[in-house]
């Protein structure tokens, strides 16, 4: 059974499937995703919070406590400072000693954005070790 | 019916035919980094700070949102501090990789938050994020 079926004048004509349209569709599936899209608004400031009964212990020495108060005023150690002091002054504490830990004690009334913002400045000195010490009491951070 | 000119056979065309290619092409683009909203959250103004970074892993993130009169709400369902240990231990089990972000506005008492923080804990649910904006703080 050789090759004969086709007649000879027939297969001059080429199958072909249309392909012109295909862009097309593919640009109009594009523009569906990109109104649908969101393009990542997950942003923020990360943090890895200690496990429930794991607390390891720090000598005092090496903890520096920034305290927020109920009016939103910003301490280290017994003093007064501003926002955008923190980071110079913990930097400075830092590179004295780098085993230097972070607390951060913020009363419960303290506006949540003075906390963003100090624990801003903690991350543009570098602290690496930043803990947040939960405040049970209604007495603000200095008492 | 003879043609004159041999030159004017050949028609000029712009090649289509990779178009497609092109578009799906970007079409996998738009489909690998989008993915659908499915929570809409509360109406919350976050809070701006200065080393604010991204969450790589998207398909990891467990959202709380808070808002300005401490209202909590986790997949649209308005919670408290103890049922959201409940729903992340579960989420936390699914997903050991899970990340929270902490989607609070900026006026929120900050009591609330701690709560929040305290309720991860007792969760396991230790990788936390708090939401923000990027930009200088307010300077306050």
């Amino acid at each position: 059974m050789p090759f004969t079926l086709r007649p000879r004048s027939r297969s001059s004509v080429e199958p072909n499937i249309p392909t012109a349209s295909m862009g097309d569709i593919a640009f109009l599936i594009i523009i569906f995703f990109m109104t649908t899209s969101i393009f990542s608004r997950e942003k923020g400031l990360k943090i890895v919070l200690p496990e429930k009964g794991a607390e390891t212990k720090i000598k005092s020495e090496n903890i520096l406590t920034v305290a927020v108060n109920q009016t939103g005023q910003v301490l280290i150690g017994d003093r007064v400072v501003n926002i955008p002091e923190v980071s110079t002054l913990v930097r400075e504490e830092l590179d004295k000693n780098p085993e230097l830990a972070v607390a951060l004690r913020v009363s419960r009334k303290a506006p949540y954005q003075t906390m963003i913002e100090v624990f801003d400045q903690l991350k543009v000195a570098k602290a690496e070790r930043i803990s947040l010490m939960p405040v049970q009491e209604e007495e603000g951070g200095g008492q | 019916m003879r043609r004159i000119g041999l030159k004017k056979a050949t028609t000029p065309n712009i090649p289509t035919a990779s178009t497609a290619d092109i578009a799906f092409l970007l079409i996998i683009f738009f489909m690998v980094s989008t993915h659908f909203r499915t929570e809409k959250g509360l109406k919350v103004n976050l809070p701006k700070a200065e080393m604010t970074e991204r969450i790589l892993k998207r398909r990891n993130v467990a959202a709380v949102w808070i808002d300005a009169t401490g209202k909590m709400t986790v997949n649209d369902n308005l919670v408290t501090p103890s049922s959201i240990t409940a729903l992340m231990t579960e989420k936390v089990i699914e997903n050991p990789e899970l990340v929270v972000l902490l989607q609070a506005d900026k006026d929120v008492k900050y009591g609330y938050v701690t709560d929040v923080l305290e309720a991860l804990k007792d969760a396991r649910a230790l990788k936390v994020t708090f939401a923000t904006s990027y930009g200088k703080g307010g300077g306050g």
